[in-house]
C-alpha cells in the first residue's frame, strides 16, 4: 500500500508538471501520512540532508562557474583553441569541441558550458559555413565533459547519494566515496569524451564538406602560428587555473573540497575583476542571483531525496530491486548492461541530480556486488546522466544549444546520432575498463581506489 | 490581483537580496575559517554552524524566488501533449500541489521549531529553532508566490520576474 502510494504519486506530480522536488516532497509525505509516522519527522529528514558541510561546495562550484560565465572568460579560451585546431579541416568544430571541454573545468557544468560556448561558438561558426545543427551538436555534446570536471557540483551530488555504499571489493572495504577521488577519476574519461568528439566532429566536416561558405568556397582559416598559439594560451590560463587550484588544493591537504570551492570563487571574483577586467557590479550581481537561485532549486532537491532515501529504505525498495536485477542475470556483464539501459531510460525523464539522488541507492549496491567501487560507478551514473541533458524531452543542455543557434530540436536531433555514438562508446569503455576511471586516482592519491 | 502582484514583486525581490547576501556570507565565512586555519592556526569552532545556518536560507529563499519565477525543473513532455486550453489545467493544478507543499514547509518548520526551541546550536549558542526559521519563512513565500500564479491564470495575466 505505502510502495503504491509513494510510486502512483510521484508518477501523478511528475507527469502533471509539477517540479520535481515538490513532486518527491509530496509524494514522500502522502506517504508518511499512509505510514502514520510523525510528520515533523520528514521536515526534519529534509533539513538534515541539507545540512552536510560537503554540500556548502554545491553553491560555490555553482557561483564559480557563474562569475566564469559571466566574466568573460571564454572568448579568451575559444582564441586559445582556434588558434590551436582552427585551422584544421572542420577546424571551427574541433576549436569548439577543444574550447568547450576545457571550459567544461572552469564552469563544471554543461548547462553554462553550452551558454558561454554556444553564444561565442555557434554565430561564428554559421556565419563561416557550418550548419546550425552541425554547430549546435558539436557545442551541446563536447560541454557534457563540464559534468565530470573537478568543478562539477555534480559530483557533490553524486558523493552525498553514495555516502551509505559498503562493500568488499578485491579485499579492501568500501565505504562511501572520496569527493577528491572522484574529482581525479574524471580527467581520463573527460579527456577521451573530448577525443571521441573530436574524431565524430572531424568525420562530420568531412561528410558535410564543411566550411560550405554561400559561395562555394571551402577556405580554411590559416595556422597563425606558434607565438600565437602560445600568446593566446597564455591569456586563458589564468581561467583553466581553476581546475588545477581545486586540484591542488585538495591533493596536498591545503583545504578540504568545500574550503577548495570556495577558494575557486575567491579566485574567480580576483581573476576577472583585478586582471581580465570583465566583471561589472551588474554582472556580479546576476552571477550571485543566479548562484542562489540554481542552489536553491539543487538543495531543495537534495533535502527531499533525503526523505525518499529513507522511504526507499524503509519500503526495502532496492532490496526489492536487486532481487529482481539478479533473478534475471548473475554475469557481471550483464548486469551492467541492464544498469547503464535503465539510467539511459531514465535520463529521459529525470534531470541529472534528481537522475543521481534516486538511482544511486538503487544501483550502486548491485554495482559493488558486481566487483564495479564507488567511483567507477559515479564516473558511469555521471556519463549516463550526461547522455540525458542532450536527447528529448528533458534534453535541458540540447534546448539552450538550439534556442542560441535558431534551429529546431529536431533538426539538430536528426544528426546528433553520431555524438549519441561516441558517447555511448565513452560511457561503454568507463564500464567494462575500470582502470579508465581508477588508474589516475590511486596513482595520484596512492592507495587503492574502487 | 494588482495589489497581490505588488506585494509579490517587493517580496520576491526583497528574497532575492536575502538569499544574495546570505550567498555572500556564507563565502566569506569560508574563506575566513580557511585563512585563520592556515595562516593563524586558529579554526574558529562556529564557523562550521554558521555556513550551515547560511546554506539552508540560501537554499530556501533561493527556492522560493525560483517559485515566482517559474526556474523549478519540472517535465513538461507529457502535458505538451494536450491543447492549450488543457494544459492551463495542469498548470493551476501544479501551482495547487506548489501550494500543499509551501504548507508543509511552513507547519512542519513552525513544529520542528517549537520542538526544538529548548536545545541550542553547539559552539552559537543559540536555539536550534533558527535552523527552521529560513523552511517557515519559505513556506510562507511559496504559499504566496503560488497563490499569485494562480490567479494571474484566472485572469490571464503574466508574472513579470522582479529580478532580471
Amino acid at each position: 500500500m505505502e510502495l503504491t502510494v509513494l510510486c502512483l504519486s510521484f508518477l501523478f506530480f511528475l507527469l502533471i508538471g509539477l517540479p520535481v522536488a515538490f513532486g518527491i516532497g509530496l509524494a514522500c509525505i502522502a506517504t508518511f501520512i499512509v505510514e502514520g509516522l510523525p510528520f515533523e519527522t520528514s521536515i526534519q529528514m529534509m533539513t538534515s540532508g541539507m545540512n552536510v558541510f560537503s554540500f556548502l561546495a554545491i553553491p560555490f562550484f555553482i557561483f564559480s562557474g557563474e562569475l566564469m560565465l559571466h566574466g568573460g572568460i571564454a572568448d579568451k579560451i575559444v582564441n586559445f583553441a582556434r588558434s590551436l585546431v582552427g585551422h584544421w579541416r572542420g577546424g571551427l568544430g574541433l576549436a569548439n569541441v577543444v574550447a568547450s571541454t576545457l571550459f567544461g573545468g572552469v564552469s563544471g557544468s554543461p548547462i553554462a558550458d553550452t551558454s558561454a560556448m554556444g553564444g561565442v561558438m555557434i554565430p561564428i561558426m554559421k556565419k563561416e559555413g557550418y550548419s546550425a545543427a552541425y554547430a549546435v551538436n558539436v557545442t551541446t555534446h563536447a560541454s557534457l565533459s563540464g559534468a565530470l570536471m573537478p568543478t562539477s557540483h555534480n559530483m557533490i551530488i553524486y558523493a552525498f547519494a553514495a555516502q551509505a555504499a559498503t562493500g568488499m571489493i578485491d579485499g579492501h572495504v568500501i565505504k562511501g566515496v572520496s569527493i577528491g577521488d572522484l574529482m581525479f577519476a574524471g580527467l581520463i574519461p573527460v579527456f577521451w569524451i573530448m577525443v571521441c568528439m573530436l574524431i565524430t566532429a572531424y568525420w562530420q566536416a568531412i561528410h558535410f564538406g564543411y566550411p560550405k561558405r554561400e559561395d562555394g568556397s571551402t577556405k580554411l582559416e590559416v595556422f597563425p602560428g606558434w607565438n600565437a598559439v602560445l600568446r593566446t594560451f597564455i591569456a586563458s590560463l589564468p581561467g583553466m587555473a581553476v581546475v588545477g587550484i581545486i586540484l591542488v588544493c585538495i591533493l596536498k591537504g591545503i583545504a578540504t573540497a568545500t574550503e577548495a570551492a570556495g577558494i575557486a570563487v575567491a579566485y574567480s571574483i580576483f581573476l576577472t575583476v583585478f586582471v581580465y577586467r570583465t566583471m561589472t557590479w551588474d554582472r556580479f550581481l546576476k552571477s550571485l542571483a543566479k548562484a542562489s537561485k540554481t542552489t536553491g532549486i539543487i538543495m531543495l532537491l537534495i533535502g527531499v531525496s533525503n526523505m525518499l532515501r529513507y522511504q526507499m529504505a524503509y519500503l526495502e525498495i532496492p532490496d526489492a530491486i536487486e532481487h529482481a536485477l539478479l533473478s534475471a542475470t548473475q554475469t557481471p556483464w550483464l548486469m551492467l548492461l541492464f544498469i547503464n539501459v535503465i539510467q539511459v531510460f531514465l535520463g529521459i525523464f529525470l534531470d541529472m541530480a534528481a537522475h543521481i539522488l534516486i538511482t544511486t541507492p538503487l544501483f550502486l549496491p548491485l554495482a559493488i556486488q558486481m566487483g564495479v567501487g564507488p567511483v567507477q560507478f559515479g564516473m558511469m551514473l555521471l556519463l549516463n546522466c550526461a547522455l540525458g541533458l542532450v536527447h528529448p524531452p528533458v534534453g535541458s543542455v540540447q534546448f539552450i544549444g538550439c534556442a542560441i543557434g535558431n534551429v529546431s530540436i529536431g533538426e539538430a536531433t536528426k544528426t546528433a546520432w553520431p555524438y549519441y555514438l561516441a558517447i555511448f562508446v565513452a560511457i561503454n569503455i568507463v564500464t567494462y575498463v575500470p582502470v579508465f576511471s581508477t588508474w589516475l586516482p590511486t596513482l595520484i592519491t596512492g592507495h587503492p581506489v574502487f | 490581483m494588482e495589489t497581490l502582484s505588488a506585494i509579490s514583486g517587493f517580496l520576491s525581490k526583497i528574497t532575492m537580496y536575502v538569499a544574495c547576501f546570505c550567498l555572500a556570507c556564507l563565502l566569506s565565512v569560508v574563506i575566513y575559517g580557511v585563512v585563520l586555519r592556515y595562516c593563524f592556526n586558529d579554526a574558529p569552532a562556529y564557523v562550521e554552524q554558521v555556513a550551515l545556518i547560511l546554506v539552508i536560507s540560501v537554499a530556501m529563499f533561493g527556492a522560493a524566488a525560483g517559485v515566482r519565477d517559474a526556474t523549478h525543473i519540472g517535465l513538461d513532455s507529457f502535458v505538451n501533449l494536450f491543447s492549450k486550453e488543457k494544459q492551463l489545467i495542469f498548470l493551476v493544478l501544479v501551482y495547487i500541489c506548489s501550494f500543499a507543499f509551501a504548507q508543509f514547509l511552513l507547519f512542519g518548520g513552525w513544529a520542528m521549531g517549537l520542538s526544538t526551541m529548548g536545545s541550542t546550536i553547539p559552539t552559537l549558542g543559540i536555539s536550534e529553532a533558527y535552523r527552521y526559521l529560513p523552511v517557515v519563512i519559505a513556506g510562507a513565500l511559496i504559499s504566496i508566490f503560488s497563490i499569485e500564479h494562480i490567479l494571474a491564470l484566472f485572469f490571464k495575466r503574466k508574472v513579470v520576474s522582479s529580478w532580471n
